[in-house]
C-alpha cells in the first residue's frame, strides 16, 4: 500500500511540476529570449580575451570565477568520496587480468591518449575543448591500464600531488593577476594574435591547471573506487 | 564608487589551503591540522580587514577578471554580508574537529565550506551563487557522513538525494529568469525586474528558487534531513550546519527577494511557508523525546521565525531577522553540544543538575534566551520581530501570533528538559561527570550570550544600519553596475 501511495504522490508532483512549466513557458515570449548578456559577449568576447574559441572565453574570462567554483566541487566530490571509501576494508579478491589483447592494447593506447589529451587541453582556446574534456582523456590514459590489468599500480601520491598542485596554480594565476590589475582573474599577458597558440594571454595556462587537476582527480576516484593497490 | 579588489580574499584564501592541504597532511602526520587551522585563522584576519574597510567607507565591489557587470561576475560586499562571513569564519573556528586523528578529508571539506560560504553571500550573480551553493551542499555531504557511522552514510545519501532534487529546481528557477530577463546579475536583475519578473513566470522563478535554496535554509517541505543529519553527523558538523550554513541559505533568499522579486506574492509565499515551518518544528519538538532531536526540530522552527522575519517588507523585517539569526547561531551550537553528552531519553538527565551544575545552568539560560525572556537578547530578537509584524499588514498579525504561540509550545519542552535535570533522582546518564573540556565551545557561547545582553542597544542600532543598508536598492545596484572599475 505505501508502494502505491508514493508512486501517485510522485505522479502527482512531476504532473503539478509539468503543468506549471507548461503554463509558464506560454507566458513567455517563445522564441525571443531576450538574452542580452549573451549577444553582448558573443560581440565582445573575441576583442575581450583574445580567444578563438568564445566558449573559452565566457568559461575562463567573463565567468571566470564559476570555473574555479566547479573545478572546486569536483575537488570536494573527490575528497568526500575518497573520505568515505577511505575508511572501507580493502578484502575480497583481487579482479583478475584481462586478456592479453585487451592488456597489450591498454598500454599501448597510453603514449597516444597522453597526446590526444594534452593538445585538447592546450588548443583549448583554440579550438573546442579544453582543459575538463582533456582532462577526462588524460584520466582514462592512466586508468585504462588499471581497468586492463588491476594488480597494477596506482600512484595515488603523485596524482594527488599534481591535483593539489594544479588546483592552487588556478587560484594562484587569478591572484597573481591582482598585481596589475584590480581584479581576480583579469587576464595577463595581453591577447597574442587570435588563432596562434600562445594567444589569449593566461586563459591557456588557467586550461592546464584545469586539465592537470581534473584527469589526476578523476583518474585517483576511478582508481580508488576500482580498488587498486597503491603504489609507493 | 568603492572597488575593493581583496574581497576575494574570503573565498580564495581557503580554497587554495583547502587544495594544498591533503600535501600538507601528507608531509608529516598532524601537519594538516595545523596549516588548516593556520588558513582559518589567514581568512578571518583578511575578512576582518575587508569588514572594517567597508564599515568606514561603505560597501564594496569588485568585477572579477575586470569584466564589468553585468557580462562579468560581481562580488559585492555590505556589513551583512560581512558580519556572516566573519560569523562563518569563527563558527569554523570554533567547531574545528577535536580529535587529533590525522585524516585530512574533513579539514579540506571544512576549509571548502568556508571558502563556498563566503562566496555565497559575497556574490552578485545569480548563477554564480548555484555554484557556491553547490559547493557548501557537497561538503556538507561529506561532512555529514565524516562520523564513519553506518547511520551517519545513509543519512547523508537521503540528505544528498533531497539535496539534488532542490538544486535541480533552483536551476530551473535560475533558466526561468535567464529565459525572462536576459540577465543573471542581480543589479541589473533588480532594474529589470519590476517590468519582467512582474507576474506569473517571476513568482515560479521564486517558488522554484525558494524550494532549492531552502533545503540548507531549512525550509518547511524541504527539511526531512534536518533530524537524522543531526542527530547522525558529529556535534561539531551539527552545530556549524543548524547555526550558520542555515543562515547563509537564508540571506541569499533575503537578497534575490529584496533584489529580484520585490512582490506581494513572493513576500506571502515565503511568509507561508516560514508559518508552517514554525507550526511544524514547534509541533514535533514537544513530541520528540531525546534532546538531539528536541533541537533538531525546533531549529526548524526558528529558521522558520527568521523567514517570517525576512518576508516583512521593508528594513525593520530584515533588522528583526538578522537579530534572530544572530542570536540562533550563538544558542543553537551550544545546545547541540549539551545535547551530544545526554543522547537517547530526555528522562535520562534526571538529576544532572547535581553532576554537573554548570552545564544545567548553562542549559536553562540558553533556554530562557531562545524562549525570548527579558532581558536576555532573544527577547530583543523577539521583539524586534513583534514591533515590525504589527505595524505592517494583518497577515503578518498572524504570523505573529502563531510566533508567540510557538515560544509558549517551545517554553513547555524546554522546562520539561530543565525538570529532569534539577528534579528526579540520580540515575542513568545524569549521574555521569564530563570533561569540562569537550563542552567548551558551548560555555563560550553562552558567555558571548551573556556579553550581548549588556551590549543590546550598539548592537541593535548596528543591526538596524545593517538592513537600512540591504534593503537600499538603488545603492546597491548602482554599486554593482558602476562601483566594479
Amino acid at each position: 500500500m505505501k508502494g502505491y501511495g508514493h508512486t501517485a504522490a510522485t505522479l502527482l508532483f512531476l504532473t503539478g511540476l509539468g503543468i506549471l512549466l507548461i503554463a509558464i513557458l506560454q507566458a513567455l515570449p517563445f522564441g525571443l529570449a531576450p538574452m542580452q548578456v549573451g549577444q553582448a559577449i558573443v560581440a565582445a568576447a573575441p576583442g575581450d580575451t583574445g580567444a578563438d574559441n568564445i566558449v573559452t572565453a565566457i568559461l575562463l574570462g567573463y565567468r571566470g570565477l564559476d570555473t574555479l567554483g566547479e573545478v572546486t566541487i569536483l575537488f570536494v566530490a573527490a575528497a568526500a568520496a575518497g573520505m568515505v571509501l577511505g575508511g572501507a576494508s580493502r578484502g575480497g579478491a583481487q579482479a583478475e587480468n584481462a586478456g592479453f589483447i585487451l592488456h597489450s592494447a591498454a598500454y599501448l593506447l597510453f603514449p597516444f591518449l597522453l597526446v590526444l589529451g594534452a593538445y585538447i587541453v592546450l588548443h583549448g582556446h583554440l579550438t573546442p575543448g579544453g582543459g575538463f574534456q582533456g582532462g577526462a582523456i588524460l584520466a582514462a590514459a592512466f586508468f585504462v591500464p588499471v581497468l586492463a590489468s588491476p594488480a597494477s599500480p596506482f600512484n595515488h601520491r603523485t596524482a594527488m600531488l599534481v591535483e593539489g598542485f594544479a588546483g592552487a596554480a588556478f587560484i594562484m594565476i587569478g591572484l597573481v593577476s591582482l598585481v596589475g590589475s584590480d581584479a581576480f582573474l583579469t587576464p595577463f599577458f595581453g591577447k597574442g594574435e587570435a588563432g596562434a597558440l600562445f594567444s589569449a594571454g593566461s586563459l591557456p595556462l588557467l586550461y592546464l591547471a584545469i586539465g592537470l587537476k581534473v584527469g589526476s582527480e578523476l583518474a585517483g576516484l576511478m582508481a580508488r573506487v576500482s580498488g587498486a593497490e597503491a603504489g609507493a | 564608487m568603492n572597488t575593493v579588489p581583496q574581497i576575494i580574499f574570503p573565498v580564495a584564501i581557503p580554497l587554495i589551503a583547502a587544495f594544498l592541504l591533503p600535501i600538507a597532511g601528507r608531509c608529516h602526520a598532524g601537519f594538516g591540522r595545523i596549516f588548516g587551522r593556520a588558513a582559518v585563522l589567514v581568512t578571518f584576519l583578511a575578512s576582518a580587514l575587508l569588514a572594517w574597510q567597508v564599515a568606514g567607507a561603505g560597501p564594496a565591489s569588485s568585477a572579477m577578471g575586470g569584466f564589468k557587470a553585468p557580462l562579468g561576475i560581481v562580488f559585492y560586499a555590505d556589513n551583512l554580508a560581512m558580519a556572516f562571513v566573519l560569523l562563518l569564519n569563527i563558527g569554523v573556528w570554533l567547531f574545528w574537529p577535536s580529535g587529533d586523528e590525522d585524516r585530512s578529508g574533513p579539514y579540506t571539506l571544512l576549509l571548502t565550506l568556508l571558502g563556498g560560504g563566503a562566496g555565497l553571500v559575497l556574490s552578485g550573480d545569480l548563477f554564480n551563487i548555484f555554484v557556491f551553493y553547490e559547493i557548501v551542499a557537497v561538503a556538507s555531504y561529506g561532512l555529514a557522513a565524516s562520523g564513519g557511522s553506518a547511520a551517519g552514510f545513509g543519512a547523508s545519501l537521503r540528505y544528498l538525494l533531497l539535496s539534488a532534487l532542490g538544486s535541480s529546481l533552483a536551476l530551473m528557477g535560475i533558466a526561468l529568469v535567464y529565459a525572462a530577463a536576459g540577465t543573471l546579475n542581480l543589479a541589473d536583475l533588480a532594474l529589470l525586474a519590476p517590468d519582467v519578473l512582474r507576474g506569473p513566470p517571476g513568482a515560479a522563478a521564486f517558488l522554484l528558487l525558494l524550494i532549492g535554496f531552502g533545503v540548507k535554509a531549512e525550509l518547511f517541505p524541504v527539511n526531512s534531513w534536518v533530524p537524522e543529519i543531526y542527530a547522525s553527523a558529529p556535534v561539531r558538523v551539527t552545530s556549524l550546519l543548524a547555526g550558520i550554513v542555515s543562515k547563509l541559505a537564508l540571506i541569499v533568499i533575503l537578497r534575490f527577494l529584496v533584489l529580484v522579486f520585490p512582490m506581494p506574492s513572493a513576500y506571502g509565499l515565503l511568509l507561508t511557508l516560514g508559518i508552517l515551518g514554525v507550526l511544524a518544528g514547534e509541533l514535533a519538538a514537544y513530541r520528540a523525546r531525546d534532546l538531539n532531536s528536541t533541537f533538531a526540530w525546533s531549529s526548524i522552527a526558528q529558521l522558520g521565525v527568521i523567514a517570517i522575519a525576512f518576508s516583512i517588507p521593508g528594513p525593520a523585517g530584515i533588522a528583526a531577522g538578522i537579530a534572530l539569526a544572530l542570536h540562533h547561531a550563538v544558542v543553537k551550537p551550544a545546545f547541540f553540544f549539551i545535547a551530544d553528552k545526554w543522547r537517547g531519553d530526555v528522562k535520562l538527565l534526571s538529576g544532572g543538575a547535581r553532576t554537573s551544575p554548570l552545564v544545567a545552568a548553562l542549559f536553562v539560560l540558553l533556554s530562557l534566551s531562545i524562549i525570548g525572556i527579558p532581558p536576555l537578547p532573544g527577547f530583543w530578537a523577539k521583539y524586534l520581530l513583534l514591533d515590525a509584524a504589527f505595524s505592517s499588514s494583518p497577515a503578518y498579525w498572524l504570523a505573529a501570533a502563531v510566533v508567540l504561540a510557538g515560544a509558549v509550545v517551545e517554553g513547555a519542552y524546554l522546562f520539561r528538559a530543565a525538570g529532569f535535570f534539577y528534579g528526579g533522582p540520580q540515575k542513568g546518564r545524569g549521574a555521569a561527570l564530563f570533561m569540562p573540556g569537550e563542552l567548551v565551545p558551548a560555555f563560550v557561547l553562552g558567555a558571548v550570550l551573556l556579553v550581548a545582553m549588556f551590549a543590546i542597544a550598539p548592537l541593535g542600532a548596528y543591526i538596524t544600519s545593517m538592513a537600512v543598508q540591504a534593503a537600499d536598492v538603488p545603492a546597491i545596484a548602482a554599486q554593482i553596475l558602476l562601483g566594479g572599475n
